[in-house]
């Protein structure tokens, strides 16, 4: 019935600047790190296929400017989220603070319909620097991570690709999951909905 | 398989059957029907829609019509008139039997009219199971004898020798086919415009959905006219020349196809007579299919691109290497291919849509590029071709001027700007002449007169100083930048007032390094690391070698002395003699992502810090607005921009709102650096200084955004529909925008919206009794929407568009909402005064728009009046 045959699955990738959010994305989808990629103005995607318990789907990564001026504009791309990975920098300890603010901003802009079961992942990046750079401690972060409904974590380094692929496989699996549990919720939508959704299809011109 | 599809679904009788669309059924025979006109009526087997005649150079005397196959009279020899496609000598002698006709749409009445409408909408190969009885076509063997207009002809398919066929290419954005009699005549050239075509769309996008395929069977792109000689190829022999591609032969006997060669010559004398814009043969690529390099690459490669496209797993790095390095390829495509971004294309979501949408663009591209040429060198091919957005309209209106101006669009070079002074070094000239010069032609970016001629654009120098003055006073502003720099570096050293403003220095001076370590770095000043980085805390500290260079610690102190320049003196502040801000206004906007990005080009002209700080301190006047926490600056421009596109271009206005794009969000990077990421380094410093002299409106970057957008109208409108997808292709514009084509574009939209503006304050002035439609556009316009009233024709002009106005668009398109199921009847009333209110409003200019027309520039303090409130968050910035 979809005009889009394939599943999408659309992803929000938040945090703070300069944590290496763009840097992880494009380890993931293109293999490869650069120290050129420009600091992110406005937002823009990315996209992968991939496969999940045999079933080929379309992640649809988005990566917006870590500046939180910034983020009261480009809300409009939060809607219909499936999964939300907040990323921060192990060496960084303002990075892991300002976990908190990102998680309810992006709660309070996509108004998923379940909060509580909403899918957070959580990266600590740029593990790569060393144990006398870091500022926060795996124990700290996973027991950060634990109060707040479990949240899987990641240590990541997205210049030495280190368990990119592993983050994203759950990140894939967890939008998944969510996007399969709406679809549930969907019966039960407002008719407005459905309507809108048809005019959209259907237009032919 | 179409056909099978098509035939399992017959269509049930319209309940409104009338004499055109009885059932064969019902029929039982052709002579029981009677026209109203006492002509028998002929069988319309096939029908196409908007295939127009050019008669004359300018697109204003096309004429739409169709093109159809019908039948004569019932077959002699059996009573089914689809043909039996084995049996090759019955082709023969039905060949009299069909005609080929082409009737303008203005002769058909209106049960007529929708006969071919629904004809032309049939999905599928064979004619209609139903048959549709229309009045015969008037016959005439050629268009001068025609009754009902001078160019409508229908052919019985025994008297056509030859049909030339020339597909949309480069150069020719609409293809076209005419037809060669056996008497020797030839009939106009009939152009399709596949683009307002609906069953072609519809054709197209079925290609395209069904296999990403959309090449017609013999390589080249889908069109309209393929459709014809499929049509055609039912009923007769059609034969393709093997020496000439592009010529089909009808029924040709032996010695047709000796005599060919000749038939062709006059064939080319009498096209060349009835299309005189059609012939102006490209020196290097002379034309017609299979011989211009697109369509060549395009078949060369064609399966390698849509295996690429379509094969995921097989398609490797070299495949695209081997693609890049092909130099049949255009540049503009190769560039596609070598980008990094597209080699991954093929994982990505609706890759393909997007890579066809771009590949849409690029034949565009190739068109406009010869048709701009016609256009610089001869006037009178401006209109040749018609353009849904009205790009002719604007470059009518300014074709004159930009002949003119030819001498100048050279950029100023030293010598001349030295020639504005006199020997005290004061203007000589009026600063609007400066201004004009400079907005045109750019400044030289090779002998230095952009460090001279900046800082007066900038507004750093007054434009009536003496060199003696500037020189004063950009020594006391060097002491002053010392002394700013100083007052950091004291603070940096001895620690700041209180642990908040220390942690607050602290993180800004971080933010500063992160963005200046990843701004610019392709360009050679900033690219190498050839000196230890300072702090070893940095993480682009390395202790083992260099880790910056001297020009991004320029960069950093610069803006951290923005910072010290830009930030009120907290009352605390410790009693140490502390540089105090001599800024009367500062905004305490703290580091923001995109200063480094003003910053840098200015840095690299001046290479000397304090005059590229001036300068960017007077460049931030304008665009601080755009860095405000409450983003105030960039809301209203992105809301002007909205208002600016609806009255512009209404049709595209409304395509957005369906593609829920009218929060222009794809145009935030644009406008908050000027576009720094879109253009290459020369192009973006070559824009900001036109920008700078505020020559037409000091907002004539919004001018700049609508001309990248209409460039890229029909590629939208015809390819893109979600957000996410306008989205990405306006990113990826990145890089490919021709600035020079934008400048002059963007000039034609200003004074289109000039002129608009000036329209509705006379006619405020001086009111219509009947209150017509301010947002109407042009009567270019109306042509296609004249017969709004009638939905009959309003299918059958193709575009199915309810209106060609913002405001009567955006009404249908809330219309068409679902109403709410329990709307009280009050809230209803209410609602349509709404909508009385609103239409009112629409006739007067917002103050937004009328801004536009200011070439005064807009400050923070001038939006501070109508600050929205932050939005309460938990995160501070
Ligand atoms: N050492 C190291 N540096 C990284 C890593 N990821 C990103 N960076 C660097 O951190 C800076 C910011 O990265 P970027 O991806 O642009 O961050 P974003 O602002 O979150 O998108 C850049 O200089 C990157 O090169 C990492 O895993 N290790
Ligand atoms: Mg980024």
């Amino acid at each position: 019935m979809s005009p889009r045959k394939k599943v999408l699955l659309k992803v929000i990738i938040l945090g703070d600047s300069g944590v290496g959010k763009t840097s992880l994305m494009n380890q993931y989808v293109n293999k490869k790190f650069s120290t050129s990629y420009k600091a992110t103005i406005g937002a823009d995607f990315l996209t992968k296929e991939v496969t999940v318990d045999d079933r080929i789907v379309t992640l649809q990564l988005w990566d917006t400017a870590g500046q939180e001026r910034f983020q009261s504009l480009g809300v409009a791309f939060y809607r219909g989220a499936d999964c939300c990975v907040l990323v921060y920098d192990v060496n960084s300890a303002k990075s892991f603070e300002t976990l908190d603010s990102w998680r309810d901003e992006f709660l309070i802009q996509a108004s998923p319909r379940d909060p509580e079961s909403f899918p957070f992942v959580v990266l600590g990046n740029k593990i790569d620097l060393g144990e006398e750079r870091r500022m926060i401690s795996q124990k700290r972060a996973l027991a950060y991570c634990q109060q707040r409904g479990q949240m899987p974590y990641f240590e990541t380094s997205a210049k030495e690709s280190i368990n990119v692929e592993q983050a994203f496989e759950v990140i894939a699996r967890n939008a998944l999951a969510q996007e399969e549990s709406e679809e549930y919720g969907g019966d039960f939508s407002d008719p407005i909905n459905i309507n809108l959704d048809q005019e959209r299809d259907g237009c032919a011109c | 398989m179409t056909s099978q599809q098509a035939s399992s679904k017959p269509d049930p009788p319209s309940p409104s059957a009338s004499f055109y669309d009885l059932s064969d059924d019902e029929e039982g025979g052709y002579n029981t029907i009677t026209h109203t006109s006492t002509t028998r009526g002929v069988k319309l087997l096939y029908s196409k829609s908007k295939v127009y005649v050019h008669p004359t150079p300018s697109a204003k005397d096309n004429i739409p019509g169709f093109i159809a196959l019908v039948q004569q009279k019932p077959a002699p020899l059996s009573p089914d008139d689809r043909p039996n496609s084995s049996d090759s000598s019955g082709k023969r002698t039905n060949a009299a039997s069909y005609l080929l006709a082409w009737v303008p749409e203005a002769s058909l009445a209106q049960d007529e009219l929708s006969a071919y409408v629904k004809v032309d909408l049939k999905d599928g190969e064979s004619p209609p199971k139903q048959t549709y009885l229309v009045p015969p076509p008037p016959v005439a063997t050629s268009f001068e004898e025609s009754p009902v207009g001078p160019y409508s002809f229908s052919l019985p398919l025994s008297s056509i020798y030859s049909i030339h066929v020339r597909p949309p290419s480069l150069g020719w954005w609409y293809g076209s086919i005419v037809v060669n009699t056996r008497a020797g005549s030839s009939l106009p050239a009939l152009f399709f415009h596949d683009s307002e075509c609906e069953s072609t769309i519809l054709q197209k996008k079925k290609r395209a959905r069904e296999s990403f395929d959309p090449f017609g069977e013999s390589g080249e792109l889908f069109w309209g006219g393929d459709e014809v000689i499929r049509w055609l190829k039912r009923y007769v022999m059609v034969e393709r020349s093997t020496a000439e591609p592009s010529i089909y032969l009808i029924d040709p006997s032996e010695e047709d196809r000796l005599g060919f060669g000749q038939g062709r010559k006059s064939l080319e004398g009498k096209h060349q007579t009835v299309n005189p814009d059609m012939k102006k043969p490209n020196q290097k690529n002379p034309p017609g299919p299979g011989m211009d390099p697109l369509t060549k690459a395009l078949k060369e490669t064609r399966w390698k691109i849509l295996e690429q496209l379509s094969k995921v797993t097989t398609f490797t790095r070299r495949t695209a290497e081997d693609l890049a390095n092909n130099k049949n390829i255009p540049p503009q495509v190769r560039r596609l291919i070598q980008n990094p971004e597209i080699q991954t294309l093929q994982d990505e979501f609706d890759s393909a849509k997007l890579y066809l949408a771009r590949w849409a663009m690029t034949i565009a591209e190739q068109s406009e590029r010869e048709k701009r040429q016609r256009i610089w060198t001869a006037r009178d091919a401006l209109d040749s071709e018609e353009t849904s957005v009205g790009d002719f309209e604007i470059l009518d209106m300014e074709a004159g001027k930009m002949t003119l101006a030819d001498s100048k669009r050279r950029p100023v070079n030293l010598e001349e700007w030295e020639s504005f002074f006199d020997s005290k070094g004061r203007l000589q000239v009026t600063v609007d002449e400066v201004k004009e010069r400079i907005f045109h032609g750019g400044l030289d970016p090779e002998d230095g007169v952009r460090k001279e001629a900046w800082p007066f654009l900038l507004e750093v120098y007054g434009w009536d100083s003496t060199e003696e003055e500037r020189h004063a006073y950009m020594n006391s502003k060097r002491d002053e930048y010392v002394q700013l720099k100083g007052a950091w570096w004291d603070r940096m050293i001895e620690g700041a007032a209180t642990p908040e403003q220390e942690e607050w220095w602290k993180e800004q001076k971080s933010r500063i390094e992160k963005d200046v370590h990843r701004t610019d770095r392709h360009i050679p000043l900033f690219a190498g690391e050839d000196i230890p980085h300072p702090d070893p805390s940095s993480p682009f500290y390395s202790p083992d070698g260099p880790g910056t260079n001297v020009h991004l610690e320029q960069l950093k102190d610069m803006l951290l002395t923005y910072l010290e320049y830009d930030t009120p003196p907290s009352p605390t502040t410790s009693s140490a003699p502390h540089y105090q801000t001599r800024n009367p206004h500062p905004q305490n906007l703290g580091y923001v992502q995109g200063m480094s990005d003003l910053l840098s080009p200015l840095y690299a002209v001046f290479q000397d810090d304090a005059v590229a700080f001036w300068a960017f301190v007077a460049f931030m006047r304008r665009m601080s607005r755009n860095f405000v926490r409450s983003q105030v600056g960039m809301r209203a421009q992105l809301s002007t921009l909205d208002q600016l596109v609806q009255i512009l271009d209404p049709k595209l206005y409304v395509h957005l709102q369906a593609a829920d794009s009218t929060n222009f969000f794809f145009f935030f990077r644009m406008l908050l650096v000027w576009y720094k990421r879109e253009f290459e380094w020369s192009d973006t410093l070559r824009l900001w200084e036109s920008l700078w002299t505020d020559y037409y409106s000091s907002q004539f970057h919004l001018f700049i955004a609508v001309a990248i957008l209409e460039k890229h109208r029909d590629v939208i409108m015809d390819h893109l529909r979600h957000f996410d997808e306008i989205l990405k292709y306006i990113n990826e514009l990145s890089g490919t925008i021709e600035l020079q084509e934008i400048l002059f574009r963007a000039e034609g939209l200003f004074r289109r919206f000039e002129k608009t503006i000036e329209a509705v304050d006379r006619k405020n002035t001086f009111p219509e009794p009947s209150g017509g439609e301010l947002r109407q556009r042009r009567p270019a316009d109306d042509a296609d929407g004249k017969n709004q009233d009638s939905s009959t024709s309003a299918i059958a002009t193709g575009t199915g568009n309810p209106s060609s106005t913002a405001a009567g668009s955006s009404s249908t398109l809330r219309q068409g909402l679902p109403a709410r199921p329990r709307q009280a009847p009050a809230q209803q009333a209410q609602k349509g005064k709404a909508k009385e209110v609103e239409k009112r409003a629409e006739q007067v200019v917002t103050p937004e728009l009328r801004l536009l027309l200011s070439r005064k520039i807009i400050t923070f303090d001038d939006e501070e009046a109508d600050v929205a409130k932050p939005r309460a968050s938990g995160l501070k910035d």
